[in-house]
This record gives C-alpha cells, sequence and structure tokens, in this order.
C-alpha cells in the first residue's frame, strides 16, 4: 500500500518535468522574437535585438552543442535557457514578466487565489445543487421529474461555458438586477489580503459586510463555471443512489421498519459520496479549463486571464510559471482524487 | 440497434444530429455564402425581423446565414478533429498496449504531459504559438484529444492480448500487427465508438472557445465562438448576436451528447455514468 | 432606455454596495483599458502606464496648453550650439516618501536611464527604457547624445551632450522622463514600478496600492508644490471593452473614461449626466502604409494611384464626428514643418489612368492589413471599398497585435494601417520615426537624401533652419508616397457631469488630475 502511494507521487515528477519541457518547446522553437510584442510600435530593430539579448533569448533552448564543442567542458552544453530556468525554479525563482517587470511569483501570490476562490465556490454550487438534483431524481425514478432532471443533466453540458455565463449577466445582471456584471469587489472596496481570498479573509477580519459583497461577487461568475460540474455530479449522484437503493441490505433496512425517507437520506447518500467525491475532484480540471473564458467575461483578476493574456503578448516567464503552477496544482489534485479512492474503498486492491 | 432505436432520447440525439447534417450538407445549395464579400452597411444591427430572422450583425450581414453556415464550419472541423485524435491515439495506444515495455511507458509518459493540462489551456498554447488560425486550432484539439483514445485502446489491447484466442492466432504464427488489426481492433470497436461520440460533442464546445477568445477561426468567417464574442461587445443594444450562434452550439452539442449516451446505454452498459 | 436604467441600478448597488465602503474626502474612478504595465516611467512604453505615471511623477519640463513651461525645473539655458545645457531646479520640493528633490536626484535618474552599466539601468531584468533610446539615440557611449550630467549646486544641473539638440527641452517634457527618488529606487532594485512596490516622484498624487488586475489607487499630496490636489483619492480600473467603458460611465459606476469612439460623441452629448472633454489638436496621425518590397507597390505609379483613389476627407468626415481633420503630411496641422505642395485630391479617373500606366489596367489583387481596434476595421473596410473602385481588391485581414507588429516590421504587409502619437511636441518625433533610418523597414523606403535631411534637423540649432530641412524631406517624400497619411484624431476623454478641472493633455494621453474635483452629490 504504501509503496502505491509513494510510486505514485513519484511518478508525478517526471510528468512535470515533461510540462516544463514541453512549454519550453512550443514556445521557444518557434523564431518569432518576443521583444518585438514586449517593446511595441515604438521599438527600433537594435532596442529588440538587445533586449533579446538581455533576456537570454539568444542562448539555444535545451542544450548548447556548439559552445561544447567549442570548448569541451560539459558546463558548457548546459548554458541553455531551459537549464537556466530549471536552476531558478529550484530556488523558488519563476523569473519576471518581459512586459511588466514584475517578479512572478508576486503575480501568482494575486491571481492564484482570485481562481481558486472561483472555482472553490463552483464546486459547492455544482456540488451541492448536482447532488440535491440527483437525490430528486433518484428519488423519483422514471418520473417526468426524473426525465427532467436528466435533460437538464445533459443539457448541463452541451452548454457552452462562456455562452452561460453572457446569458447569466444578461439575465440576472442587466435585466433584474440581482448582481454586480464583473470584478471580484464594488471598485471602492478594499480588503487587505492574508491569504488573497476576498471572502475568506474579511471574514478573518470581521469585515463581515465585506465578506458579503465580495460573495455577492462570486455568484454569477461561480454559477457559470459550476454548471458543467452540476450536471456530471447530479447523474453520478444519481446512479449511485439508484445502485445503493437497489441493494439488498437496504432492503433489508425498509423492512425493518425503519422510515424510507430517513433511510434514504441517511444511508444511501453516505455510500453514494465516494463516486460524487471523485467525479467532483475531477471535475476540478475543467474548472480550471473553463475559469479562462469566464475570467475573461467577468474581468475576474485570475490566473485564466492572466496566462490567456501572456500567451497572446508572448510574455513567456508568465507562461511558463503560470502554466506549470496550474499543470502541478491539476496533478496533485488527481493524485490526492487517486490516492483518497485507494484508502477509503478497501474494495480496490493495488 | 433494436435497443438504441427504442431508446428515446437517443433517437431524439440522433435526429438532433441528422438535421444539422443535412442542414451543413444543404448549406451552400439553398443559401450560398461568400463571407469576404458579405456586407451591407446599411442594415447594421437591425434586430429579428420577418426579412432577417435573426437580424444583422454589425456590418449588416445576416445573422441567420451566417449561424447556418457556421454550422459548416464546426461540423467539418468537429469530425477532422475527432478523426484525427481518434487515429493518432488508437494508434499509439495500441502501439503501447502490444508492445509494452519502455515504449508503453515513453508514450504513457507523454499522454500523462498531455493531461495535465486542464482543458483547453493545452489548445491555447499551441494555438498562440503556431498562429491564431482556424486550422492550427484543427491541430492542437487534435492533439488534445489523443489521450483519451490513447487510454481507451490501451486498455482495451492490455485486456485482450492474453485472452485465448489472442494466444492462439499468435501461437498458429500471426504477426503481432496482425494480430492487433483482425483480432483486437474489432473487439476494443464499442469503447471506441463511445469515445467518438462522447469527443464529437466536446470538441465542437472547445472550437467554438477557442473561436471565442479569438484564437480560432478568424473574421470574417462565420464560426460560432467567434460570433458570440464578436456579439458580446454589441450586447447591450443586440443581444441577438451572441444568443442565435450560442443556441446553435447547445443544440448540436445536445444532439451529440444524447446520441452519445444512447450508443454508451447500448454498447457498454457498465460504463454508464 | 430599460436597460440603461437597470444597468445603472445594478452598478450603484455595487458601487455604494451592501458594503459600505469607505469613500474618503472624493474619490475620482478611474477607467482606462488597461491597467498600466509598469509606473517606472522611463521604463514604460504604453499610454496606460504613461497616464497613471503622470499623477506621480514631475518633469523638468512640462507641457502647458501650447508652450512649454516650467516643471521641476524653473528655467534653463543652453550654449550657443546647443551641445551643453543648464537647468535651474525649483527648490524646497520633496519626494512622497521625504526625501528632498535636487540635482542629485536628478543626476541620479539620467544616470540610470543612460548608463547600461549603471547598478539601477536593471537591463538584464528587462527594463529596455524605449523612450530614452528613442529620443536620446540610445545610451551612454552607444548613441546616446548625453555624455554626462554635472552637479553644479544643490539646485544647478548641466547637461552635456556630444550633438546639437536645440530642443532638449521638449524631449524632457515627454511623459517617460518623471523623476523618481533615489532612495526608492535603490531600495526597490528591479522591482520598481510593479504592482508590490509602486513609484515615489513629486507629483501631486502618491501611490498608494497596485492590486494587480483590479485597480491601482492613488492619495492626494498635500505638499505638492503645485497646489494641494482636490481630490484625496483616484482609483484607476480596467475596462477592457469600449461599450461596456461607456455603459459603466453612463452608469456612474466611474467618473472618468479613456479611449471612447468619437462616433459615441452623439450620443454622449444626448446624455444630461456625462460631457465631454474634448481636446485642441491631436499629436498623432494615422495612415495607411504600401511596403515596396511587395510588388506592385514598389512602382511609384500605383502608389499614386491608391492615393488618388481614396477619398480621404469623406472618411475623416463620416467617422470622426468633428474631432478629426485630414492629415496631409505626417506632421499634425498644429505643429511646424510642413512641406509645400498640394495634397493629394480625390480623383478615382485619375487613379485609373495611372493604374494603366504603371501596366495595370484591370486593377490587381492584394492584402490590406488592419489593427482589431478602435475605427480601424470600419475604415479599411470602407477604404478596401475605394480601391475596389478602380479595379484594386484589397482582402481585408487581421491578427492579433503581438503577430501584428512583427509581420509589418518584417515586411510581409503589401499594405497595412497604422497610427503613431507624439512623444513630445516636436515635428522629429514624426519625420525620424518615419523617414529617418526605419523608413526602410516601414515601407522598403530607400531615400538616404532624405534620411540625412532628417538626421540633419536634429542637430541644427536655430528653428527656422530645422523647419527648412523638414519642408525639403517632406516635399521629397510627397511624390513617393509611401504611404497615405489619414487623418490626426483629437483625443477626447467622457466625464460625469459635475466633474470638473479636467483639461486634456496636447499630447494626447491621460492627462494630470490635480485640478479635478467631483461635486458631491
Amino acid at each position: 500500500m504504501n509503496t502505491y502511494i509513494l510510486r505514485r507521487v513519484l511518478g508525478t515528477i517526471p510528468v512535470l518535468l515533461g510540462v516544463t519541457f514541453l512549454v519550453f518547446a512550443v514556445n521557444r522553437i518557434i523564431p518569432s522574437n518576443p521583444a518585438v510584442a514586449i517593446l511595441g510600435d515604438k521599438g527600433t530593430v537594435e532596442a529588440q535585438e538587445q533586449l533579446a539579448e538581455e533576456l537570454g533569448l539568444n542562448k539555444p533552448v535545451f542544450l548548447d552543442l556548439q559552445g561544447y564543442r567549442a570548448t569541451g567542458e560539459l558546463k558548457a552544453l548546459f548554458d541553455s535557457q531551459y537549464v537556466a530556468y530549471m536552476r531558478d525554479l529550484l530556488t523558488g525563482d519563476l523569473g519576471r514578466s518581459f512586459m511588466t517587470r514584475a517578479p512572478v511569483v508576486d503575480s501568482l501570490r494575486v491571481r492564484f487565489p482570485a481562481t481558486m476562490e472561483l472555482a472553490f465556490f463552483a464546486i459547492i454550487i455544482g456540488a451541492g445543487l448536482g447532488v440535491l438534483l440527483g437525490v430528486v431524481a433518484a428519488l423519483n425514478r422514471s418520473t417526468w421529474v426524473d426525465t427532467t432532471m436528466l435533460f437538464i443533466a445533459v443539457s448541463g453540458v452541451s452548454f457552452p461555458v462562456f455562452w452561460t455565463a453572457i446569458i447569466l449577466i444578461y439575465v440576472f445582471s442587466v435585466n433584474l438586477g440581482w448582481f454586480p456584471p464583473a470584478g471580484r469587489l464594488a471598485v471602492t472596496s478594499t480588503i487587505e489580503p492574508i491569504t488573497g481570498m476576498h471572502v475568506l479573509d474579511a471574514l478573518l477580519r470581521g469585515q463581515f459586510n465585506l465578506a458579503l459583497s465580495a460573495l455577492h461577487h462570486l455568484v454569477l461568475p461561480a454559477f457559470a463555471l459550476g454548471t458543467n460540474a452540476m450536471a456530471l455530479i447530479m447523474r453520478m449522484t444519481r446512479s449511485s443512489m439508484l445502485e445503493v437503493l437497489q441493494r439488498d441490505y437496504m432492503r433489508t433496512a425498509k423492512s425493518k421498519g425503519l422510515m424510507p425517507r430517513v433511510v434514504v437520506l441517511k444511508h444511501a447518500l453516505r455510500n453514494a459520496l465516494l463516486p460524487i467525491v471523485t467525479v467532483a475532484g475531477l471535475s476540478f480540471g475543467a474548472l480550471l479549463s473553463g475559469a479562462i473564458l469566464i475570467e475573461a467575461i467577468f474581468n475576474w483578476p485570475g490566473i485564466g486571464s492572466w496566462v490567456y493574456n501572456a500567451i497572446t503578448q508572448r510574455d513567456y516567464p508568465i507562461i511558463q510559471g503560470g502554466i506549470l503552477f496550474v499543470a502541478g496544482v491539476f496533478v496533485v489534485l488527481n493524485l490526492l482524487v487517486d490516492l483518497s479512492y485507494v484508502l477509503i474503498d478497501p474494495r480496490i486492491r493495488y | 440497434m433494436r435497443r438504441l432505436l427504442r431508446n428515446r432520447s437517443g433517437m431524439l440525439g440522433l435526429g438532433i444530429v441528422i438535421i444539422f447534417v443535412v442542414m451543413t450538407l444543404l448549406a451552400p445549395v439553398l443559401r450560398p455564402y461568400n463571407a469576404a464579400t458579405d456586407r451591407n452597411l446599411a442594415l447594421r444591427l437591425k434586430p429579428p425581423s420577418t426579412e432577417h430572422l435573426m437580424g444583422t450583425d454589425e456590418l449588416g450581414r445576416d445573422v441567420l446565414t451566417r449561424v447556418w453556415h457556421g454550422g459548416r464550419v464546426s461540423l467539418s472541423v468537429a469530425v477532422l478533429v475527432v478523426a484525427g485524435s481518434a487515429v493518432l491515439g488508437t494508434l499509439l495506444g495500441v502501439l503501447a498496449g502490444l508492445t509494452g515495455g519502455w515504449l508503453d511507458m515513453v508514450l504513457s509518459w507523454f499522454v500523462d504531459i498531455l493531461l495535465a493540462f486542464p482543458g483547453i489551456l493545452l489548445a491555447i498554447t499551441i494555438v498562440a504559438t503556431l498562429g491564431a488560425t482556424l486550422s492550427n486550432a484543427l491541430i492542437a484539439i487534435s492533439i488534445m484529444g489523443i489521450p483519451g483514445y490513447f487510454r481507451v485502446m490501451r486498455s482495451s489491447v492490455l485486456g485482450l492480448r492474453d485472452l485465448e484466442f489472442v494466444q492462439a492466432a499468435t501461437a498458429l504464427g500471426s504477426s503481432r500487427f496482425r494480430v492487433a488489426f483482425r483480432h483486437i481492433l474489432p473487439n476494443g470497436l464499442s469503447p471506441l465508438i463511445v469515445q467518438v461520440t462522447v469527443d464529437l460533442g466536446r470538441t465542437v464546445l472547445t472550437i467554438a472557445a477557442l473561436g471565442f477568445l479569438g484564437l480560432g477561426a478568424q473574421p470574417p468567417t462565420p464560426e460560432w465562438g467567434l460570433m458570440i464574442k464578436s456579439g458580446y461587445s454589441q450586447f447591450l443594444n443586440a443581444p441577438w448576436l451572441s444568443i442565435a450562434p450560442g443556441f446553435a452550439i447547445y443544440l448540436s452539442v445536445l444532439g451529440f451528447n444524447l446520441l452519445g449516451d444512447a450508443i454508451r446505454d447500448v454498447l457498454d452498459p457498465q460504463l454508464r455514468g | 432606455m430599460n436597460r440603461a436604467k437597470r444597468m445603472i441600478a445594478l452598478l450603484l448597488a455595487a458601487f455604494l454596495g451592501i458594503a459600505a465602503a469607505q469613500v474618503p474626502g472624493s474619490t475620482l474612478i478611474v477607467g482606462m483599458t488597461t491597467l498600466p504595465n509598469t509606473i517606472d516611467s522611463a521604463d514604460a512604453n504604453d499610454s496606460g502606464s504613461i497616464g497613471v505615471t503622470r499623477q506621480i511623477v514631475d518633469r523638468l519640463v512640462e507641457l502647458g496648453e501650447t508652450e512649454l513651461g516650467p516643471g521641476l525645473a524653473l528655467r534653463w539655458e543652453a550654449t550657443e550650439d546647443s551641445t551643453a545645457w543648464t537647468f535651474y531646479l525649483r527648490e524646497g520640493v520633496s519626494f512622497h516618501d521625504g526625501t528632498p528633490f535636487n540635482a542629485e536626484a536628478v543626476k541620479f535618474s539620467l544616470d540610470r536611464w543612460n548608463d547600461r552599466s549603471n547598478p539601477y539601468h536593471f537591463a538584464s531584468d528587462g527594463k529596455a527604457y524605449v523612450g530614452w533610446r528613442n529620443l536620446f539615440g540610445g545610451f551612454l557611449n552607444d548613441g546616446s547624445a548625453l555624455d554626462e550630467v554635472t552637479v553644479v549646486d544643490e539646485y544647478t544641473v548641466k547637461l552635456d551632450l556630444n550633438r546639437s539638440i536645440s530642443f532638449l527641452p521638449s524631449l524632457l517634457a515627454a511623459g517617460y522622463f518623471g523623476f523618481d527618488s533615489p532612495a526608492a529606487v535603490m531600495a526597490a532594485g528591479a522591482n520598481y514600478g510593479t504592482p508590490s512596490v509602486g513609484s515615489v516622484g513629486t507629483g501631486p498624487y502618491r501611490f498608494e496600492q497596485w492590486q494587480e488586475g483590479s485597480r491601482l489607487v492613488l492619495r492626494a499630496n498635500p505638499d505638492y508644490w503645485g497646489g494641494a490636489p482636490q481630490t484625496e483619492q483616484i482609483v484607476f480600473v480596467g475596462v477592457g471593452d469600449q461599450t461596456a467603458r461607456l455603459a459603466q460611465l453612463k452608469a456612474g459606476a466611474i467618473d472618468i473614461a479613456s479611449d471612447l469612439a468619437p462616433s459615441d460623441l452623439p450620443s454622449i452629448n444626448a446624455d444630461p449626466n456625462i460631457e465631454a472633454i474634448l481636446g485642441s489638436g491631436g499629436l498623432n496621425t494615422s495612415y495607411l502604409a504600401m511596403h515596396q518590397n511587395q510588388p506592385p507597390f514598389d512602382n511609384v505609379l500605383v502608389r499614386r494611384a491608391v492615393a488618388h483613389a481614396i477619398d480621404r476627407q469623406a472618411i475623416v468626415d463620416a467617422f470622426y464626428a468633428g474631432q478629426a481633420v485630414l492629415a496631409r503630411d505626417i506632421i499634425p496641422t498644429v505643429l511646424w514643418g510642413h512641406g509645400d505642395y498640394e495634397a493629394y485630391a480625390y480623383d478615382p479617373k485619375l487613379s485609373r489612368e495611372l493604374l494603366t500606366q504603371a501596366g495595370y489596367p484591370d486593377g490587381f489583387s492584394t492584402e490590406l492589413w488592419f489593427r482589431s481596434s478602435g475605427l480601424e476595421p470600419v475604415i479599411a473596410e470602407v477604404i478596401a471599398s475605394y480601391l475596389a473602385d478602380v479595379g484594386i481588391q484589397a482582402a481585408v485581414k487581421t491578427e492579433d497585435w503581438a503577430s501584428y507588429l512583427a509581420n509589418y516590421m518584417a515586411g510581409n504587409f503589401p499594405m497595412y494601417t497604422l497610427g503613431w502619437n507624439a512623444d513630445f511636441p516636436d515635428p522629429d518625433t514624426f519625420v525620424y520615426t518615419f523617414y529617418g533610418p526605419p523608413a526602410v523597414r516601414r515601407f522598403g523606403l530607400e531615400r538616404p537624401d532624405v534620411v540625412a535631411l532628417v538626421e540633419r534637423a536634429r542637430e541644427v540649432p536655430s528653428q527656422e533652419e530645422r523647419q527648412a530641412l523638414y519642408a525639403r524631406a517632406l516635399t521629397e517624400i510627397h511624390d513617393e508616397v509611401p504611404m497615405l497619411t489619414l487623418a490626426h484624431e483629437s483625443k477626447f476623454l467622457v466625464v460625469r457631469t459635475g466633474v470638473e478641472g479636467v483639461v486634456m493633455n496636447p499630447l494626447g494621453g491621460f492627462p494630470r488630475l490635480n485640478n479635478a474635483t467631483k461635486a458631491t452629490n
């Protein structure tokens, strides 16, 4: 058991290394000079070349074969952009944005919690609604209620998430005026960051009205982001519950005279929880992916919009740092889900 | 097959898909369109009317025509993408499953790397590097889809490899690859079909998402995601610009999903979610 | 407009908030296209960054409505040949961190910008100082006109140049050259100007907070030498979409909006809650370029045909709502240095004749690339229609900015549209940028004689001589037609009624808000 866990954990390292490889290759192999985009229309050819030199973009990408042949030293072989980047990475230095010259780590500290908060609430809404609707569907199996629920579930994964967001803004923000159309907080409000997640920070500081405002701003984007997960969780809940409800011991419990409703809610749900948690964890990846689109629409200052803008501006340090970080979180999350599965369900053997 | 026909939602899905395919094929015949020359600056931003059932956009173009032809773009690209992913993923997956050893390890490692990128992040990176065009988006989304097929076919092969009839065939002298094509692949076909139908819906969504981000089809191509993006800036005064193409995406994906679920229920009830 | 009312209601609700926001004294909320990249003014090269730094730092020389005036320098004088300049600084001024502003501070910043080996230059951290390089010619011992900065006494500083620059004060009025507190720069190192550190200057507003991606907050500097600002706090937010920016302004969620479309002016004027602050004359030029590496644009007859094919005045009249004038040449009408010739008239018949002469009686096919922002998409379409009228089939195309830059600079576009904003109020920023050495890259234009004229105009001491040189250069260029200049656009801001004291900056960038006030409701 323990060797399995160790093997899995160690197995993530080559994958993450591979991610750095891939991102590096995809970015820097194509011969375009990011200095052009950085300096903009005011950049002269000399300026572009000089900046490229300063940023180390003229060095070979992975291995310096020429330098090795010239000097014969092994050290010279590794005088490359990739090695330099990995060396810095090991000391926690993710470099500076090409565009803003601000340290990538500083930006991550602001951007990551913003996306995490959004994803977290999206999962809560998705799981909450999903479980609720799934239970309703399971209890009303093969009735019109069930069919409606199933239709909602399929629709939930058929809507383009960015379109859902636009429609939600149009209905609930522009027309009904119940929720703000963009941003994490009102423009003049400030929450001094502790974790970077506004609701949590505001609660920790006892600023309940600010926490409420942050929640108010979270509703629409989290709901839009969570519809996909909601649909998946709903189906999973429904089928898990159906499966559990039909098992013999449920029938035995029922026959013992316990109230059907109580039976359902306590026993069935508890047993059905495992696959629900699994699906929730696995949906996280789709959430991070959808976050890019949602953040663009709601002007949400998270990792999604940050990396997306960096990609269009050829801002390599942000692209690399952001993608590596997100991939890292994703891999760790998958790992946790896998491990929890093994730990919780004794029937699975490895 | 009969079970499929009895599945009501599956039939609904099939119906939707057939309607879309037919409309797509008929589009150039019934309503020919040239995106490059289509503009009518006198009719900008008109709301839906009897003449323009879905209104006109910021260059005076009829939205209905563009949505209709957008279907051609989305569906044809989706088919190409899925074909690409399926072929590559299957080849690699079968190869990995059959040969095992270090080739399997390397291929699996590569696929794990692809899977470490959540959703469209990989596609965005690839497209931004290669340049924002529809063909590059096609390549990027294809690559994104490979892991799915790889895993399905690889586990299929691994599951079947040790079965008696395969061992018998090998013992009789067939080369490993002949064994693969003649015996394993047909039996691995059902999970493949399930994967394809699931993939089609997802691909249409991804194409639209890239179009929305400006990283897929470029103006003036009538692609649904791109239309939603251009329509969004006019949202307060012309909401129909974004609503129509979005609804088209929803319907087509719904069709694929309903059909896919029904096929999955029929072919492999174990996989039912 | 029911929707607008709803927008107002919801945005006000969010704005005033369930959260009781602390609104100290008064606050002005400014909606820009995007938040700054950096607020280290010398390292900035986009208008968003410069606009914010303009509130925080001062320059030696400031541009008033029409003339240069004293900034941190009260007066200045030059030697006969304009190779050595002495600046007499304002006394009794402090930086926001309390350290004194003096000649040492001036020398610190100038050296830091000019000398690549200076410990606070940070080139290897990505700081490129594009403004300095372009305006001063390069860096120390590598093209820069500035050789040495000498501290004569506490409030006098001398600049030694290695060539004559008669318009040095004009250069120093550029938005890039705001002076920072040496102590702050030394403490922050390469992080100076980033969200975690901010910047420290002598200006009317001091940096308070920058939540990256969300907002940038400035607070009034009550000890400002030009008089304490009336507004206590300025909050900058980025609203990328132009329509959304206008909507937020109309709803009262922001007080000032920049970069709105001229076509929205009628609707803005009709709305009693908002008003437009117009500029007086745009120091910018938009143009249609033709690259001579791409046939048939290597044929001057073809280029002249294009020049006559487009009714530029009609475009100016149709799309700018009166906020632009036709550009006769590259230099804005409000500046000096124009050539003496007839502007190209709209004459499609002549255009067709020229094309036939050039060997294209039936026209030809080509591409017209445009930027996907502002008015360019629509204007490109209109230009394409005009070209189609004379037989030139131009396919209109666009792509993202980074690719666009790379491609136009590599000469891959046969025709493309772009614009240029002046960095400082002098013709050099236009003529040198287009007809100096960069001309080869921009248009494939090889006219070393024109380049020589333009470079000489940088070094000649008297304005009359410079005027003559520019006039000659432009007249030569006129017959070459490397590009077709379109319009000089007057930028404008839109504010909520009740916001007073906002005056447009002649350079077109975001103006100083030190006199801005907001009527409290």
